[in-house]
Formats: structure tokens, C-alpha cells, sequence
């Protein structure tokens, strides 16, 4: 169970400097602590999200950082350095277009790694603090969705942020402030992009770095969940470390998301609409799909009325936000198959149901406004 | 109370040993074994089932001598220590006494040749990731690089300026450029002009006429070697500074950088510093009513041949 | 233990884990050919996405749905290619998956050829269910839709306003859809399983207790020659690489005619000031060009004047010139 296996003859260069560093850091006992973690019932291709998830936020840095290169923040020049990169720099639409889907991909598999934690139950005693870290990186990864949008500064992104501010606007107490905080003033302008980018390339990577690296930490603190069944016998024959199989089916998972992204950027490549203007001309505002739901559902009569906007836009979300913060702490029950916690299932299920919903709904609305 | 290390083993019959090794439970973080070292007969894996009772010191079996005298042997190379898995909460699970404390290595992982395998299967795949976007990036980053070169005659003023013979005049002239996305802006630039005497003009030529080629190796223009007046870049060729027409204590008036000290005279010969060649000529016309136009042009700096850049 | 396993499980058992495993290489072939633009999608790229997946089933009824149904999920010769390439890639994946099913849920002996076997399998299943189940959902989805609006349209339930009406009736029929789809997925992995049953059936007990049948189907997936494998993989790897980056548009790819997306395009905003500003710079413009060409025209015409005019006297060209001039400057002027 050597890391270097030895040749028997001289040591080579490479098992040299191995030797080197290992004298002066203790290599050999950090690999081993990092990568010979039992996996409890062994590897398995469900455990992947977690992987890909860190995977997709750093080819969205990778991507993010070799946009940059070209792109200006300024309300005069980012229409139009984005279009450069769309059509002047070789592959920069495929970068563009991958930074995009990216985002999406990124939702998706939060959602599923956020689903298969609640319903595998892995949020239970003692893992209270990973899930609430999650949720922190949950709110991060909606934030970078909805800062990014605005960025290319063309009628789309100026108008799905007016209208995700006038949301934010109906906080009570401290909406009208973090508005104007998040605008830089009283209307969206060159101040609101500024604050954007700087938020979307410097403030929530750094957060989410941070973030990241406490959820790690939390999760090499509690060890990994397991399967919630399973005989100890059938557990002890597929126990393995997470290195080498885990970490293989990890990188396989990253490739066959890779090459989804790449395939959407294929389908669908990003392409701008007209330059932002506090004029929407004949474009009907629409925010990114993910917040589709919230925009659609505020179009129902319930949701009208200065009371219903702060339900419907803040109170409701914000009360299914707090029920997944204080879940580790109602649900003391130790049992964590969901087959025997019917109300999570339920939960769940009409959660996910609902979303869907909503979400084809503001599709099929889009045909009545045509 | 768990067994302690170095403690008796006591059979129904008789003492067999003493304790030299404790197995633990992954899952269960529970003492699975223990390792029963036979006075000197080997070591022997004794399950917790077996055992009776703990006490201080001592553990009591329930079996007999003879009857853990068959029971399996130890075999160390199926476990490993602590030190070399993470277990997570394993360890505040124990109170023995330090010692070698073992758990179970995972039957999976006992081929190195598997474990090698899917360790470099991991590389492979990362390839099928990172590889195709080794040169889009490339391509990506390099877009804006390599400009094509601008061969258009610029003005840049009337040689009425130039009085004397022999002596550095700067030129300013304004030059136009489309940078990407931007709008056409204009930049301020400044070339050297020397109206020369024969005996430089001379030095500058060596009786040769002066071609310039473009990035294709067409000529664009060849200076003549009768023509009086040259035109310098403003761009010192050791390393890209704005070079000066300055008074020297010895050498009497030159072109002088003040970044390195490189001295020229008139004809943009090095007479002193680290300068690797002479000023760079540009191509130069004079038209009937002396207006001076000039392609501008800019070479690497530092090197000992011209290279143009702009 | 496992000697009454129900049909269901056993077909979802063998085919869920398949389509994953298949997947990944069938992907780098789609993104591959995505690039060289042999394989256009329509607008339902996640059911293009389903059936790639699902290609051990659907490998048959693709065709069948495309020519007989007259359903696409896309255009270009790489879709046909790309399911031709799913074939080995799928006896592969049964394989592999199958044998491990044998041996850790079933504890039997997996036969040899047992890729192949359940391939042809699951292909003929597929190849008559999957049209039924195409044309028996599509039945479903649009009676239900029709039934959704007939009862939405009833007079008491006119009042309910345009956004509660959609959601209202996506509720109803995608209930319908849905319970339906699930119902046929059920059936369909039940089929697979009772055409599996009989190799299962025939297959010996495998010898070893748990921990030997897991570490042989561990075993399973190291090749006796590790380095060729991954020699060959690398080179796959730099092959498909090359080939990506030499197919990849170096500018964004025009959509193929079949699959134009539904362009959302902004109208550029109405700017009083700015359309008027641009109206009469284009009537100083044209204002300009239409007094050089009078100019030209009086100055050629003078010309022939001048040539031919020697004998006689024209007076009635020199006019035109006259006529015009003093319009120009005036539109120049705004």
C-alpha cells in the first residue's frame, strides 16, 4: 500500500523530491489522512455531486477569469465587449456559451446534491453543520446566477435585474436600503454594474471559496453518511477508500458533465439582444429560468396587493428558507431511510412538483403575451 | 470498560498471553478483536464475542486455552494503522492505552495493481477534460496579438522646422487607431528628423539605398540615399524609451536616452551605452512643397536585427 | 436469496446502470460531432438527451419513430452514426453491468456472451414497446390537454384569471402525463425483465461467499493489461482532442435550418431625437451626393458643349444646373 512503489534500484528523481518534501511536511501522512477515507459501503456513483459541483465552480472561474480578459464593466463599453468576444475572439463564444450553461448546470446540481442530502437524511445528527454551509453555498450559487445576468448589459440582463430588484425592494425594513445598495442609486445605471461585477467576481467567489473549504472540512469532520440500508456484512465488502475509486467515478462524472455544458453551448450558443436601455422597445422582461418559478407565481391574484407581493415574493421563500436552516433541528429522528419518513418524501416531492410547475407555466405564458 | 493494551489474557483453564494489538470496528467504532500475544506461539485474533469479562489489567476469555489455540492466526498485512486511513470520530472512541491500534483494510484495496489502475484512470479521464480546451483557450487569449501592420503615410509637419544641418528636430504627429471594441481614438507619437550633411548620410547608407519590406517581403518604399533628410523611430532600441537631442560634455550634441545612457550621433550610430544597434530608420518622403510624411513604424527593442512590431 | 426477483426490478436493475455506463462515451462522440456540425438538435434536446441514453432500448425505435411517426429530435447524418457507435458501446456496458448484477444481486454465475445477449434483448423489446409507448403517450398527453382546457373552458370556470388558468391546467394534464409515463416505464422495464428471466434462470450459482463476488466484479473492471488500456485510453483522449479542436467553429455556428430556435429579439427602442438626427445627416448625405452628380452631369455636358458647340448654340442645358443648385446648400445646411 505504497504510494511510490519502489523499483529496487536507485531511487528515481521523482521518488527523491517525494522523499524530500515527505521528511519536511509528513506527505506520506497527509495523503494518507486525504485519500485513504473508508467509504462506508463503498464508493458509489451517487456520491458524485459533491465532486462535480467543485468542478463546475472552477471551470466557471477558469472561464469567468478568461472572459475577463476582454470584457469591460462599464455601462458604455460591456455591450460592446461582450459582442466582441461573441464575434470578434476566436472561441470566445464557446467560452461565453460555456460560462452560461455552466450556471445552469451549476443549479441543477445543486438541487440534486441538496435533494439527495435531504432525502438520504444525511442532514441528521452529527452532520447539523454541513447542511447549514450548504445552504449559505446555496444562496451564494443564486447570487452568481442572479449578478451575472447582468453583466453582458443588454435588454435581457437590464431587465431581469430591475425587476429581481424591485423584488429585493419588498423586504420589509431593509428592502428599500439593500435596493439602492445593490442599484448604487435610485435606477440601475453604470453604478449597478459596477456593483455587480465587483460582487460577482470578487466578493461571492471569495465567499464561496471560504465557504467550500468549511463544508470539506465539515464533512472530513463527520465522515461520510453511507447508504441508509444495508446489512453490515454487504457495508464491510464494498467498504473502499475515496481514493482511488471514488475519486475515479468523481472525475468520470465531471467529464460526462463537461461534456454536457459543451453540448448545450453547442444547442443553444448565447446571443445578445439589444443594448440595455431603460426602454424594453418590444422584449418582454423574463428573469434566468432558475427564478422562473418566483416570477411566475407572482403573477397569480393571491400573490397581488402590497401584502401579497411580500408573501408571495419574500415571505413564502424566505419561510422555506428557514424550514431548511431549523430541519437538522426539528428532525431529531435518527431513522434516515426516506421510505420511513413519509413527511420528507412528501415534502419533497410536492416541493420539486411545484417548482416544475411554475416554471413550464411561465413557458406557456410566454405564448400569451405574444 | 474497554480491553486495555498490555493487559492479561486469562483462559477458563489458564493465562495464554497478553493483549498486543486492538482491531476496531469502521462502522460500528466499536473494539471488534483483539490480538492475543501466546507467550511467544504467535498471535492469535480473538473476536469480542469471546470475551467475558474486562477488568483492569486482565481480560477474562470465555473459552478454553486449547480452544484459542486454534483459533485463525493474526495476519498483520490485512490491516492497517490509524495513521494511515481517516476514520472520522474513530479516535474519541478510544481509551486504551496507546499502542498500535489496528482496523480492518478494506478487502478492495489490498491490490495495489487496482489500486494503481483506477488512480491512473483518474488522469486519463481528467485528459478527456482538460485537453480539448488547451488550444481554444490558446487561440482564445491570442486573439488580439498579432495586428496586421499599418503601412499608410502620415504626415507629420513642414521641413521649414529644420534650420541647421546635422541636428536632431522632434516631430509630433497624431496617429489614429481602432483598439477592439473601442471607439477610434488617437494617439500622440514623435519621430526624429535630422536634415544630414553628405559625410552622414554616407555613415547612414554606405552608399546603399534603404528598402523597406512589408510582412510579406514586398517593398513598400526605399529611402534614397541622396535624400537629405532621415527620420528616426522615437523608440530607443535598447529597451523602448523616449530617447532626447542633448548636449554631451565629450561627445558634443547626440541622442541620448535617459533611461540606460545609450548616446547616438546624428546618423543614429551607437557611440556609447548598451544599445544592441542603431536607431531605426523609417521610410520618409518629402513632397515638392516640403511636407514631411513618414510610415510609422516600430521595431523590438534589444535586439541586435531589426524586427518591426507596428 | 434472490431466486423470486420480480421482472421489474430486474429489467430497471440491469438497464438504469447500463444507460449511465454507456453514457459517458456516447457523449464525447455527440459533443464531437455537435462540433463538426453533423448533428443538429430541435428545440426537445432533453428528449434527444433520453434517448441517446436510453440507446440499448431505443437504438431500434429511433428510426421507427423518426420515418413511421414522423417525430424528429434532430437533423444531420451524426445522429444515425452516433446510434450506430452506441452499439458496441452497449454490448460493452450490458456486459459489465450485467455480470455484476449476476454476481452481487443474484449470486449466480454470469454466462459468457452476456452483453450481447441482453443487448439483442433489450433492442428487440425496445424496438416494438418504445413506438407503442411513444404513440400511446403522445395519445394520452393530448387527450389529457384537451380534457384540461374543455373543463377549464366550462362557464363557472371562465372568471379564473390567465395565470391560475395555466398553471391549473398544466396541473391536470401533466398529472395525467405523467402517472401514464411512469405506468409505461413500468411495464416496459417489466418486458425487458421477463426476456432477461430465462438467461438468469439458466445460469449456475456463483461459488463464493459476498466478499469473493464483490472483489471479483472489482477484479472484473481491471484489464489484464493495465498499460495497454491506458496507453490506448490517453491516445483516445489526444486523438478525439485533435479532432474537437480542429471541428470546433472558431465563431458562433448558425443554427441548421431544421432547428432555428425561436429568436427572442428586442426591438431597438424608438429614439425620437436620435432617428431624427440620423434622418437628416442621411438627407445631407444624399443632398451632397445628388449636387456632384449635377455638377458632373453639367460639367460633361459642357464638355460635349464645348466640343460640339463650336457649330451651334445650346442654351437650354446650361439651365438645368441652376435649377437645381440652390436646394442642395439648404438641406446640406440642417
Amino acid at each position: 500500500m505504497s504510494d511510490t512503489p519502489s523499483t529496487g534500484t536507485q531511487p528515481t528523481v521523482a521518488e527523491k523530491i517525494f522523499t524530500f518534501v515527505d521528511e519536511r511536511v509528513g506527505l506520506k501522512l497527509l495523503a494518507a489522512k486525504m485519500l485513504n477515507e473508508s467509504v462506508p459501503g463503498g464508493s458509489r456513483w451517487a456520491y458524485v455531486f459533491g465532486s462535480i459541483l467543485l468542478f463546475i465552480f472552477i471551470m466557471q472561474a477558469i472561464t469567468g477569469v478568461l472572459l475577463m480578459f476582454y470584457y469591460v464593466p462599464t455601462a458604455d463599453h460591456a455591450y460592446a465587449s461582450t459582442q466582441y468576444i461573441l464575434h470578434d475572439v476566436d472561441y470566445g463564444w464557446f467560452l461565453l456559451s460555456y460560462h452560461f450553461w455552466g450556471s445552469t448546470a451549476m443549479v441543477v446540481c445543486v438541487f440534486a446534491h441538496m435533494s439527495q442530502v435531504f432525502l438520504w437524511g444525511a442532514y441528521k445528527k452529527p452532520r447539523e453543520l454541513i447542511w447549514l454551509v450548504g445552504l449559505a453555498l446555496f444562496a451564494l450559487v443564486m447570487g452568481f446566477g442572479f449578478t451575472g445576468y447582468l453583466l453582458p448589459w443588454d435588454q435581457r440582463a437590464y431587465w431581469a435585474t430591475t425587476v429581481g430588484v424591485e423584488i429585493m425592494d419588498k423586504m420589509p425594513v431593509l428592502g428599500d436600503f439593500l435596493a439602492r445598495f445593490l442599484k448604487g442609486g435610485p435606477t440601475p445605471g453604470q453604478m449597478t454594474l459596477s456593483r455587480f461585477f465587483v460582487i460577482h467576481v470578487m466578493v461571492l467567489p471569495a465567499a464561496l471559496i471560504a465557504l467550500a473549504g468549511l463544508h470539506l472540512f465539515l464533512f472530513r469532520c463527520a465522515g461520510p453518511a453511507g447508504p441508509f440500508r444495508g446489512a453490515p456484512a454487504e457495508l464491510k465488502a464494498k467498504t473502499d477508500y475515496f481514493f482511488p475509486r471514488q475519486i475515479w467515478k468523481d472525475v468520470v462524472g465531471m467529464a460526462v458533465v463537461f461534456a454536457c455544458i459543451s453540448a448545450m453551448a453547442f444547442w443553444e450558443p448565447v446571443v445578445l439582444l439589444e443594448e440595455a436601455t431603460p426602454d424594453p422597445g418590444d422584449y418582454h422582461p423574463e428573469p434566468e429560468w432558475y427564478f422562473l418559478f418566483i416570477f411566475q407565481h407572482l403573477r397569480l391574484k393571491m400573490f397581488s396587493g402590497e401584502l401579497g407581493q411580500f408573501l408571495g415574493s419574500m415571505g413564502l421563500p424566505g419561510l422555506l428558507g428557514m424550514m431548511l436552516v431549523l430541519l437538522p433541528f426539528f428532525d431529531r429522528n435518527p431513522e434516515r431511510n426516506i421510505f420511513k419518513r413519509p413527511f420528507a418524501l412528501i415534502g419533497w416531492v410536492m416541493l420539486t412538483a411545484s417548482i416544475l410547475l411554475f416554471t413550464v407555466s411561465a413557458i406557456i405564458n410566454r405564448d400569451f403575451l405574444d | 470498560m474497554q480491553p486495555q493494551l498490555k493487559s492479561k489474557v486469562r483462559c477458563l483453564d489458564r493465562e495464554v498471553g497478553e493483549v498486543s494489538k486492538i482491531i476496531m470496528d469502521p462502522l460500528s467504532h466499536e473494539v471488534s478483536h483483539l490480538v492475543v500475544s501466546m507467550n511467544g506461539t504467535g498471535e492469535r485474533q480473538v473476536p469480542m464475542g469471546a470475551v467475558q469479562v474486562v477488568t483492569d489489567g486482565l481480560v477474562q476469555l470465555r473459552s478454553s486455552s486449547s480452544e484459542v489455540m486454534g483459533m485463525e492466526p493474526f495476519k498483520r498485512e490485512d490491516y492497517v494503522t490509524l495513521h494511515e486511513v481517516e476514520i472520522p470520530g474513530l479516535e474519541k472512541q478510544i481509551h486504551v492505552t496507546p499502542g498500535e491500534v489496528l482496523v480492518p483494510f478494506p478487502e478492495l484495496e489490498r491490490n495495489v495493481k487496482r489500486r494503481a489502475f483506477f488512480a491512473n484512470l483518474t488522469y486519463v479521464t481528467g485528459l478527456f477534460i482538460g485537453l480539448p480546451l488547451v488550444y481554444p483557450v490558446m487561440k482564445f487569449l491570442m486573439k488580439p496579438m498579432y495586428a496586421p501592420l499599418d503601412n499608410g503615410w502620415l504626415k507629420i509637419g513642414n521641413i521649414g522646422k529644420i534650420k541647421t544641418e546635422d541636428i536632431g528636430i522632434q516631430f509630433q504627429y497624431k496617429r489614429k487607431i481602432k483598439e477592439v471594441y473601442m471607439p477610434e481614438a488617437e494617439i500622440e507619437k514623435n519621430v526624429w528628423l535630422v536634415k544630414a550633411t553628405p559625410a552622414v548620410l554616407e555613415k547612414v547608407y554606405q552608399g546603399k539605398d534603404v528598402e523597406f519590406l512589408d510582412s510579406s517581403g514586398k517593398a513598400i518604399w526605399t529611402n534614397k540615399k541622396d535624400m537629405p533628410y532621415l527620420a528616426f523611430s522615437g523608440k530607443c532600441p535598447h529597451l523602448g524609451c523616449a530617447y532626447k537631442w542633448r548636449k554631451h560634455k565629450v561627445l558634443g550634441q547626440v541622442f541620448l536616452c535617459p533611461c540606460h545612457l545609450s548616446i547616438y550621433d546624428a546618423s543614429g550610430k551607437v557611440l556609447d551605452g548598451p544599445a544592441p544597434r542603431s536607431l531605426d530608420m523609417l521610410p520618409i518622403q518629402v513632397t515638392a512643397g516640403g511636407e514631411v510624411q513618414i510610415i510609422d513604424m516600430e521595431f523590438k527593442a534589444g535586439t541586435k536585427s531589426q524586427t518591426r512590431i507596428v | 436469496m434472490n431466486e423470486h426477483i420480480s421482472p421489474t426490478k430486474l429489467g430497471f436493475g440491469i438497464l438504469w446502470p447500463a444507460f449511465w455506463t454507456g453514457l459517458p462515451f456516447k457523449l464525447a462522440f455527440a459533443v464531437l460531432f455537435l462540433a463538426f456540425g453533423i448533428i443538429h438538435f430541435e428545440n426537445r434536446i432533453a428528449l434527444a438527451f433520453v434517448m441517446l441514453l436510453a440507446s440499448p432500448v431505443t437504438v431500434f425505435a429511433v428510426p421507427t419513430v423518426t420515418l413511421a411517426l414522423g417525430s424528429n429530435i434532430g437533423e444531420g447524418p451524426g445522429i444515425a452514426l452516433l446510434f450506430l457507435l452506441a452499439i458496441p458501446i452497449d454490448i460493452w456496458s450490458l456486459g459489465i453491468v450485467g455480470r455484476t448484477f449476476f454476481l452481487e444481486r443474484l449470486r449466480r454465475e454470469p454466462p459468457g456472451g452476456l452483453g450481447l445477449t441482453l443487448w439483442w434483448k433489450c433492442a428487440l423489446v425496445g424496438a416494438i414497446y418504445v413506438p407503442i409507448l411513444w404513440v400511446a403517450q403522445g395519445a394520452i398527453t393530448e387527450a389529457a390537454i384537451a380534457g384540461a382546457y374543455s373543463i377549464l373552458e366550462a362557464d363557472v370556470l371562465r372568471g379564473i384569471p390567465v395565470a391560475e388558468g395555466i398553471s391549473i391546467k398544466l396541473t391536470l394534464w401533466s398529472t395525467v402525463a405523467t402517472v401514464a409515463l411512469l405506468v409505461l416505464f413500468v411495464v416496459g422495464f417489466s418486458l425487458v425483465g421477463r426476456m432477461i428471466r430465462r438467461t438468469v434462470q439458466s445460469a449456475g450459482h456463483a461459488p463464493e461467499n459476498y466478499q469473493g463476488l464483490i472483489v471479483r466484479w472489482d477484479l472484473m473492471r481491471v484489464p489484464l493489461d493495465q498499460g495497454w488500456m491506458l496507453t490506448a485510453l490517453s491516445g483516445a483522449a489526444v486523438v478525439l482532442s485533435v479532432l474537437f479542436w480542429f471541428s470546433l467553429p472558431v465563431f458562433t455556428p448558425h443554427p441548421h435550418d431544421c432547428c432555428k430556435k425561436p429568436e427572442v429579439m428586442a426591438e431597438p427602442p424608438f429614439k425620437p431625437l436620435e432617428i431624427l438626427n440620423e434622418n437628416e445627416k442621411m438627407i445631407a448625405r444624399l443632398a451632397a451626393q445628388v449636387e456632384l452628380l449635377v455638377e458632373q452631369r453639367a460639367k460633361s455636358e459642357l464638355d460635349k458643349e464645348q466640343s460640339k458647340g463650336k457649330g451651334k448654340e445650346g442654351t437650354e442645358i446650361v439651365e438645368a444646373p441652376d435649377a437645381t443648385k440652390p436646394a442642395a446648400p439648404t438641406a446640406a445646411k440642417q
